[in-house]
């Protein structure tokens, strides 16, 4: 492994604005990576509905990550109960059992405590009519400071040339101090090839040129990515338009996916008349997530938008809309159809 | 601690609560917790500072030689179950050097003929500190175990060539207290008179 902290670094932006919480990206990934049966309750790339309790149930008050000291916290790790999910379903009886249109299909589990990954969608919060919601994509952050890979004991998990976090499954002895430590909480265990597995970064389509599974199938165009260190959309989002930011920047890993956080209308006052001194989403709600820059971020983009309304132009809101599709994939533009296996 | 010679009960043997075994008289053995600033990682180190661990202090160890196998046959108390994450396990330690109280180092890896509650059969693995363990191919070893009034009974066997300087060790991880690689309670050598008849 090459130490050096001047390799280059893959990140994602996903704009919170642009998100329709359709989870292509998750199927995307899914059907990619993780279809093995004992794989079934894995979401490398997940989508919850926000304000929620997110993947695993309740993450973030398990743990991890570094204090302002940057020395460790204890973390906890969750378990598959938390994650949930990986149910049976009943298709025999649906389908071929006679009774369509009286049964639906449903888990064959006890409906009681009843889990998965985004099983609260679009609970969301507030009171009619003032109720919101918005859709938060999740994947491994490809930390710069990756609390899980410090943690192992094995020397089974490293940061590749690219950036990304990634595990040698021979050397991983299934020990899961990473999944204690990693404050995210985006790692799950594979209880029977005794091995913890996370987002890898689509790292063999990297190396091909091809863009991340859910970067490449969002009909959204709301997930970017592309070198840090590069001109492009995410150095441009992150750096100088500075309206894309980390998640729970805080917990002290230095997480490669920055956020562009909601914009939100006014909420209705009782008579039904427009309250426009606030959004509808608490702004301290989204600082609890994206910390206080997140204020001067959805000014940023407010203003912008304001301009485009009023007949200007602004370059944010034409890199964020990405008229071009392409423009969404950074330097990783080749087709995966074009990449001939091998191996 | 003896090695008795029993070469036709290999069957028996390999059964913890068979009867070959309680004629013969088990050795004590203390062990202590693998010390915490030798766990590999700052954020071991950290999240165990306050959480104990290792703590089974004693064990009671019978060997027997049969053909060219080893069988050690371990007992100790453990008061409960498991019911999250990990299983109870045990090892067999061999190799030599001082390094016995934090499972190996790079310079002196030990070998573990391990074993645990939640798999089939034995893993053979080369250990080169806590935690830092890969698995060894080629060497078969096996493993059955029992429990009975709160006590493990296991019995891990292998080929008596793989002892080193005559000399074995043991460890234990207790399931119920999340403990797992170097997280676990270790004994000193023990010398094994492997010549006894
Ligand atoms: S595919 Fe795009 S729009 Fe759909 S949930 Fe994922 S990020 Fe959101
Ligand atoms: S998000 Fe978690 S698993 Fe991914 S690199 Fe960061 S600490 Fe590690």
């Amino acid at each position: 492994m090459n130490e050096t902290s001047e390799k280059r670094q893959i990140a994602w932006v996903i704009d919170l604005n642009k998100c329709i919480g359709c989870q292509t990206c998750s199927v995307a990934c899914k059907v990619l990576w993780t279809r093995e049966e004992s794989e079934k309750a894995q979401w490398w790339c997940s989508v919850n509905t926000l304000p929620g309790k997110g993947t695993p149930k309740d993450w973030e008050g398990m743990g991890g990550g570094f204090d302002d000291a940057m020395a460790p916290k204890t973390g906890h790790q969750p378990t598959p109960a938390d994650f949930g999910g990986g149910f049976d379903f009943n298709h025999e009886e649906v389908f071929f059992g006679g009774s369509a249109g009286k049964v639906h299909l449903e888990p064959q589990a006890p409906r009681e405590g009843r889990w998965a990954m985004n099983w609260d969608e679009d609970q969301g919060a507030g009171e009619w009519p003032n109720s919101y919601y918005f859709y938060m994509p999740r994947m491994c952050n490809h930390c710069s400071k990756p609390a899980c890979a410090e943690a192992c004991p094995s020397g089974a998990m490293y940061k590749n040339d690219d950036g990304l976090v990634v595990r040698d499954e021979e050397i991983c002895s299934g020990s899961r101090f990473c999944m204690e430590a990693c404050p995210y909480k985006k790692i799950y265990f594979n209880y029977e090839r005794q091995v913890a597995q996370h987002c890898i970064g689509c790292f063999p389509r990297i190396e091909k040129g091809v863009a991340p599974a859910c970067v490449r199938q969002c009909p959204g165009r709301a997930m970017f990515t592309g070198w840090l260190s590069e001109d492009g959309p995410v150095r441009d989002l992150v750096m100088k338009h500075k309206v894309a930011l980390p998640l729970h920047g805080e917990y002290g890993t230095s997480p490669n996916v920055y956020y562009v956080p909601p914009l939100s209308p006014h909420p209705l006052n009782e008579d039904m008349s427009i309250n426009a001194e606030k959004p509808r989403i608490p702004p301290e709600e989204l600082e609890a997530m994206f910390g206080p820059e997140v204020h001067d971020a959805l000014s940023r983009l407010q203003a912008e938008m304001d301009k485009v309304r009023e007949g200007g132009s602004s370059e944010l809101m034409k890199t964020l809309i990405a008229y071009k599709w392409q423009e969404l994939l950074g330097p990783f533009t080749e087709d995966p159809a074009n990449i001939i296996a091998t191996g | 601690m003896k090695v008795e010679r029993m070469d036709n009960e290999a069957a028996d043997l390999k059964d913890p609560a068979s009867a070959v075994w309680s004629g013969l008289t088990a050795e004590n053995i203390s062990l202590a917790p693998v010390p915490l600033a030798a766990q590999p990682t700052e954020y071991i180190r950290v999240s165990r500072a306050d959480q104990p661990y290792g703590e089974t202090a004693e064990a009671s160890a019978t060997a027997v030689g049969s053909g060219d196998q080893l069988y050690v046959r371990l007992e100790w108390q453990d008061d409960e179950r498991p019911n999250g994450e990990f299983a109870d396990a045990a090892a067999v330690i061999l190799g030599s050097g001082d390094n016995i109280a934090t499972l190996g180092s790079d310079d002196t890896p030990l070998k573990l003929w391990y074993w645990a509650d939640d798999r089939d059969g034995a893993l053979n693995l080369s250990s080169s500190g806590p935690g830092v363990v890969l698995k060894n191919s080629g060497v078969s070893v096996s493993a059955a175990a029992s429990r009975d009034d709160n006590r493990w009974a296991v019995v891990l066997s292998g080929p008596a060539k793989e002892v080193s300087d005559s000399q074995m060790g043991v460890a234990i991880w207790n399931g119920s207290n999340d403990e797992r690689a170097g997280l676990a309670a270790v004994s000193g050598w023990l010398s094994l008179d492997m010549e006894a008849s």
